[in-house]
């Protein structure tokens, strides 16, 4: 079998909260280096004035005009938000475009945009790329040929030619090359939940769970009063898996945290219980967990513990965490780009 | 035992890159050595392993293009019917004319409506009403007013400054000669934010010519005579050259307008949303409000968000030049892009066929519009 460099491809995380982009190329002797960038998928608006756009233009702000509004998104969104004591916008709920947002598709655009200019270092601009899209939520079909299509109309407008892959099936990839891309991969992000069971790189069961990152912070924010962006900085800050805390915001960022990973498992077990033509494994399979709500110390351990209390369908042979949680979506993105060149 | 054959060999592939291109090609051609004809069906499985045979049911389709049509295939998910794009916003609030002159007319909501200017046109009869999911018969007929289109002028401008008013009152009036003239529209708002009803609200006005619109009740086509005509005396392209007068005026004229007819918010939309081709099946012949329409300050959701009806029920298509023109994709352009998409899947053919079809609809009833002599 020969092996023929493949040239430049990237790899991209469309998640709720953030957009992650992988690069990278596949030489004669295997997987290159990869390269990863992120963005806040993110912004807020900002009343216009000719001052504050000559400002933020002074600062290189990423931002667009309007007639009325000045837009500031990505990873400088939260600063502003911060400054301004506004809660942060997002063009995406739940995995996919927000259609109560009106500006979604003009943000992402410009969001995605930015991140995928040639990365000046190589000689050669990638064109081919593959995006993540999420599942349909656990026995409720969902729209998401609109999101699908429109991120992909987006980016052949950015002048690549786009792939989709699922999220939990691009964990598989990034994450489970080891055991032949078999097993079961969950990514864990903002909006949702996604998971992927798949047997020798083939999808068998795909499905997200709407609880994740938000509805903690969200729940949190409705019991303290805090706002839910400070929610989330205080969980990906200091949070961690160590039983009663006295601190309040803590206490409650645990209760939902707990009620979250309890869902997550219980929907693997009505997933897997539910499926007619689940595939004999000839060994135990393993999972692997990634995604920024797996963040937290101790949320492996916490997560295995449900597991292990569910009578599980399917022998696990490990619990894994991604070493890299906020990349490996993308990476395995970016291995199914490079597999397709 | 091909499944573990398969798996012994992917294990030495050391790059993972090619490890899953290996696995990739040998699952897809096992998934197509596992479709034999109906009679050999279980014959051909012979040697295979039941891990294999699992996966090949899990396959029973053909391998997707795309991840949507995997989850769709997945969970069995229904395409919506053309009426699940446009959904009905609530009505609107209740305005009443408080007073009457032969010059004025007052409303409760602080409208005031200059009538010096008011002509008579063809009165406007029932027009009719196509249905959403197919055939050139109308569904039904109507007769008030279904909707508002928005228009620019598309006169001379004189810089708006004190400086200039003479100039500016001068430019206004012999536009509104001109409009009356032509019938053009039923309301122009001036730039001092006047509002001058041009031709009466119970007759056609010419504005609109080749034109499509939807709402949840069936299909508009040719809206001269069954949406009303209101013209803000401006330029395409010149969005900034409307007045915050205007924009206010705007909002009064809206609403009195739909509390007087009921109409729903979606059906108030712009030129630029409406206009078709009667030739090459494009749409955007005008281009007036194709963008930065002040929605939301005259009192209405984001129009440029909805589905497309001339793209969804007649596949109308579009170019680079007009998304050019319109400095950047609607919203409601993509999801109309969408839906057509999806629907051709629905029915299992390529999305030119399915367009071609809804093509052929358009033509058909503007045939049924043509011996009707000039319904819509």
């Amino acid at each position: 079998m020969s092996e023929t460099a493949v040239g430049p491809a990237l790899g991209l995380d469309v998640g709720t909260s953030r957009i992650v982009a992988a690069r990278g190329s596949r030489g004669e002797h295997g997987a290159g280096e990869r390269t990863y960038d992120s963005q806040l998928n993110a912004f807020v608006s900002i009343p216009y004035s000719k001052i504050t756009v000559d400002a933020l233009s002074r600062e290189n702000v990423p931002h667009t005009v309007g007639p009325y509004e000045i837009i500031v998104h990505g990873n400088e969104s939260e600063k502003f938000a911060g400054l301004l004591n506004a809660e942060i916008r997002r063009p995406m709920n739940r995995g996919i475009l927000d259609p109560k947002e009106p500006d979604s598709l003009k943000v992402i655009r410009e969001i995605l945009s930015r991140m995928l200019q040639a990365n000046p270092q190589q000689q050669q601009a990638p064109r081919k790329i593959c995006f993540t899209v999420p599942a349909p939520p656990l026995g409720s079909p969902d729209a998401l040929t609109y999101h699908e299509a429109t991120l992909r109309q987006t980016l052949e407008d950015l002048g690549f030619e786009p792939s989709s892959i699922n999220e939990g099936l691009a964990v598989v990839y990034g994450e489970l090359a080891d055991s032949n891309y078999t097993g079961i991969g969950i990514s864990c992000g903002g909006g949702l939940c996604n998971v992927c069971l798949a047997y020798l790189s083939v999808p068998v069961v795909s499905y997200s769970v709407p609880k994740a990152g938000d509805y903690i912070d969200m729940n949190a924010a409705q019991v303290t009063g805090e706002r839910a962006n400070l929610v989330r900085l205080a969980k990906e800050d200091s949070f961690h898996f160590n039983g009663f805390s006295e601190n309040k915001m803590q206490q409650v960022i645990g209760v939902y945290y707990d009620d979250m990973i309890r869902s997550l498992v219980a929907s693997l077990k009505e997933a897997f219980a539910r499926t007619a033509s689940l595939p004999k494994f000839s060994r135990p399979i393993p999972i692997m967990l990634s995604g920024g709500t797996t963040l937290p110390a101790g949320f492996r351990d916490r997560f295995e513990k449900l597991l292990r209390e569910q009578d599980f369908p399917i022998t696990v042979s490990e619990i894994r965490l991604a070493q890299d949680p906020l990349h490996s979506t993308a990476k395995g993105a970016l291995t199914f780009a490079l597999s397709e060149g | 035992m091909f499944a573990r054959r398969l798996d012994a060999r992917a294990r030495k592939i050391q790059d993972p890159v090619e490890r899953l291109r290996f696995l990739q090609r040998e699952m897809q051609a096992l998934d197509s050595k596992s479709r034999p004809s109906a009679r050999r069906r279980w014959t051909g499985w012979n040697g295979i392993s039941a891990a294999a045979v699992a996966i090949a049911a899990v396959l029973a389709a053909p391998w997707p293009a795309g991840v949507a049509e995997t989850t769709a295939r997945e969970s069995r998910m229904a395409i919506p019917a053309a009426a699940a794009a446009f959904e009905s916003v609530k009505s609107p609030v209740k305005v009443w004319r408080v007073d009457r002159s032969e010059t004025f007319e007052t409303y409760s909501n602080g409208l005031r409506v200059d009538l010096t200017f008011v002509a008579s046109n063809q009165a406007r009869q029932r027009y009719p009403v196509f249905p959403l999911n197919g055939g050139a018969e109308p569904a039904r007929y109507q007769t008030n007013p279904a909707g508002i289109v928005y228009h620019t002028t598309e006169g001379q401008l004189a810089e708006f400054e004190e400086a200039k008013n003479q100039r500016l009152k001068a430019l206004g009036r012999n536009l509104l000669e001109v409009v009356r003239e032509e019938r053009a529209y039923h309301y122009v708002i001036d730039r001092f934010g006047r509002v001058y009803r041009v031709v009466e609200e119970t007759d056609t006005a010419n504005h609109a010519g080749h034109s499509v619109w939807a709402d949840p009740s069936g299909i508009y086509v040719n809206l001269n005579t069954s949406f009303l005509a209101v013209s803000f005396e401006g330029q395409t392209g010149e969005p900034d050259a409307v007045t915050a007068a205007q924009i206010q005026a705007a909002r009064m004229l809206t609403e009195m307008l739909r509390s007087k007819y009921s109409i729903p918010a979606e059906n108030c939309v712009t030129h630029a949303q409406v206009s078709v081709s009667g030739v090459n099946n494009h749409i955007g012949v005008h281009f007036d409000w194709a963008s930065q329409f002040p929605f939301a300050a005259v009192g209405l959701p984001d129009n440029y968000g909805q589905p497309l009806p001339s793209l969804i029920v007649f596949g109308f298509e579009y170019d680079s030049a007009f998304v050019r023109a319109i400095g950047g994709r609607w919203k409601g352009l993509d999801l109309a892009e969408a839906q057509v998409a999806e629907q051709a899947a629905s029915q299992g053919m390529p999305v030119s066929r399915y367009r071609a079809i809804l093509q052929h609809r358009y033509t058909d009833i503007l045939g049924v519009l043509a011996e009707t002599e000039g319904g819509g």
